[in-house]
């Protein structure tokens, strides 16, 4: 057979791509269920992290059952919409439209018997995207927890944010200045002023990062005021 | 229009495809050791780069990403074909350098000699790659942000590799340890000016 | 016509160990640098990146050497991408279904194995010439080779860096409070440049001293 012919290059190539496909089909079908628990796992893991509850992948459904009591979606005025389920809202999603129709997810936890409120964020990276949970007291100002990640920061650079050691710095920060104005928190280079309760340092190295961090905390936390300055109607 | 500037001065610069993020290494450090040569592949990179990166952002944009069928039928909106992007990417970016081999082979013989091997090697060249892996990881949402960039990665790479190929044609006078001669030298020339390339990296736009 | 080799064969050890040190493929061919460098700061990405390199070399050459008969020529190259392509996703999807965490921090490195050239050289070089048995070493050996370097520079970035190994504290606490410092220079990308071109200068002053 003529191995260089057109005919039978034509015939290769088209079995070839036939028998890719089928393969790809196959794996990526097979495949789908574990990778999509690994998402639903995750985001647990991530809720529950942002109220400084750090469990593993095999108790986290338990752990959430138990510390998540309560789920619900809030419009930018902070009203609640109905029949919609919090932990399938896509904040990405929500951030595309325009500000006044964003469905905004809010968790409740219960720790020590006090309430916690999780806000979902979502922003642009140096690379790509970066998301997070924010948890906060019930006087909707002070920060009790956060959680941050990315999908591709530079390792050991702007990937740190998804680390405890900078994670830790939000506890305690607050959101609204003392004349109740939003102020939000910021990442400051090369050291933050310790006494100042919008301030946490940035990450050495990670800039770009810190910056698109502030930015999606400001964005994200924006989202959210309308609940917030309400906030304290759902406390009771 | 600002926004345009910016997405190429970013690219070109403070994102650059070769210092900042290393994409395209081996092509380049192998071919930089004249500055004619670099220059003949810089200029071959940016050519398929500028062609490949805009329509493998088509095809991300209209076949392969989550939901992006609606435009055949509301029906088929749950079907997610990105696994397959690495896939369609490189098939692109394949056929795209045989064509660009062809036209040089034809139209230019005397390059076509001195980059040799390289040019094929240029669907393996990372940057390319990079840049459409880069381009779908960021959700840029129109070609007029795709453009921009993936010229600006073009010419960022061409920058990078000429000016290395100069520092390599200085260096080859200078008394070097024997171990350290040819790859060894040009690594620690490379990270050297990578570092010099940082500085770029806090300018804000 | 053919002759039937032994399994292991003096020269299939060959086509293994050359490439681990004389010949291996990042120090000396100069191949395969891009995705070294991204993925060194810490030593597990490096490990898993390592793993799923051998793999896609051993599978590819393997996959290649028994179709080499039948590929033609003017499509050879767009062949040889369409494997190492679907090897590549396969790998991609295995490990964001298995090691999520890994993979998130390997994000667009693993698609780019496809343009490691190791992996495409190895194919050019070796498997498009030889049985699928040696070819598939090969491309182990190959893979190791470059896992190695990969390995060895983690290593120093991650104990230099951080002073930890596999987020273990390795660097004790009395060094700390003598006044030592983690090296932040050492986490940024170029210095994975500068360590790579120490270790050739290091093989090859060795290997020159054999000669």
């Amino acid at each position: 057979m003529n191995v260089q012919s057109n005919k039978y290059i034509y015939t290769y190539s088209i079995i070839l791509i036939s028998i890719v496909a089928v393969v790809l089909t196959l794996v990526s079908v097979a495949l789908k269920p574990f990778q999509e628990e690994n998402r639903r796992i995750e985001k647990m893991l991530s809720i529950l992290y942002s109220i400084n509850v750090q469990t593993k992948k095999e108790t986290v459904a338990n752990d959430y059952k138990r510390y998540i009591v309560n789920s619900f979606v809030v419009d930018s005025k902070g009203e609640i919409v109905k029949n919609k389920v919090a932990f399938e809202i896509n904040v990405e999603e929500e951030n595309k439209k325009p500000f006044n129709k964003r469905m905004l997810p809010v968790y409740v936890a219960e720790v020590n018997n006090e309430k916690k409120y999780i806000i979902a964020l979502y922003g642009k990276g140096l690379w790509g995207p970066i998301w997070g949970f924010l948890s906060l007291n019930n006087d909707f100002n002070t920060v009790y927890g956060c959680y941050f990640d990315h999908k591709g920061e530079t390792p050991g650079l702007g990937a740190e944010i998804a680390t405890f050691e900078f994670q830790k710095q939000f506890k305690n920060k607050k959101l609204f200045d003392e004349q109740k104005n939003f102020v939000g928190i910021k990442t400051v280079k090369g050291g933050a002023d310790k006494n100042n309760p919008h301030e946490v340092d940035a990450i050495s190295g990670g800039t770009i990062t810190s910056d698109c961090l502030t930015k999606m905390l400001f964005d994200g936390i924006k989202n959210y005021i309308g609940f917030l300055k309400k906030g304290n109607n759902y406390g009771k | 229009m600002e926004e345009i500037l910016n997405i190429f001065l970013k690219a070109a610069f403070i994102e650059n495809m070769a210092l900042a993020f290393f994409l395209g290494m081996c092509s380049f450090l192998a071919v930089s050791n004249t500055v004619k040569t670099s220059m003949g592949l810089g200029i071959a990179v940016t050519f398929v780069l500028i062609f490949t990166t805009p329509l493998n952002f088509l095809i991300n944009y209209y076949f392969l990403k989550p939901g992006a069928l609606t435009w055949i039928s509301d029906s088929l909106k749950d079907i997610d074909l990105s696994y397959l992007s690495f896939l369609i990417f490189i098939a692109t970016i394949a056929t795209a350098v045989q064509i660009v081999e062809m036209v040089v082979e034809k139209s230019f013989p005397s390059l076509y000699n001195s980059l040799g091997i390289f040019l094929p090697l240029i669907a393996v060249n990372c940057a390319i790659l990079g840049a459409s892996l880069f381009m779908q990881e960021r959700e840029y949402s129109s070609l007029s942000q795709v453009i921009p960039f993936s010229l600006g990665s073009g010419i960022g790479w061409l920058l990078a590799i000429v000016s290395l190929a100069a520092i390599r044609e200085k260096i080859t006078y200078s008394n070097i340890p024997e171990p350290l001669k040819g790859p060894g030298i040009a690594f620690i020339t490379t990270g050297l000016l990578a570092i010099a390339f940082m500085s770029f990296m806090g300018i804000q736009l | 016509m053919e002759n039937k080799e032994p399994l292991f064969s003096a020269k299939i050890k060959k086509t293994f160990l050359e490439p681990l040190n004389i010949n291996n493929p990042i120090t000396i061919q100069i191949l395969g640098i891009c995705s070294a460098l991204a993925v060194t700061v810490k030593f597990k990405p490096a490990l898993v990146m390592a793993i799923s390199v051998v793999v896609v070399t051993g599978f590819s050459n393997l996959i290649i050497a028994l179709l080499r008969n039948t590929i033609p020529m003017r499509i050879r190259i767009i062949v040889q991408l369409t494997v190492i392509a679907t090897l590549v996703i396969i790998v991609d999807q295995i490990l964001k279904a298995f090691v999520y965490d890994v993979s998130k921090q390997l994000s667009v490195f693993v698609g780019l194995i496809i343009t490691n050239c190791i992996v495409m050289g190895r194919l050019e070089a070796f498997a498009m010439a030889n049985k699928p048995w040696p070819s598939f070493v090969d491309g182990i050996a190959n893979g190791l080779g470059y896992g190695i370097i990969l390995i060895i520079v983690a290593f120093f970035r991650e104990i230099l860096g951080n002073g930890t190994i596999l987020n273990e504290k390795i660097i004790p606490d009395f060094l700390y409070n003598a006044g030592y410092l983690n090296n932040g220079l050492v986490i940024l990308p170029p210095m994975a440049l500068i360590f790579i071109g120490i270790i050739i200068w290091v093989q090859r002053g060795v290997l020159i001293k054999k000669k």
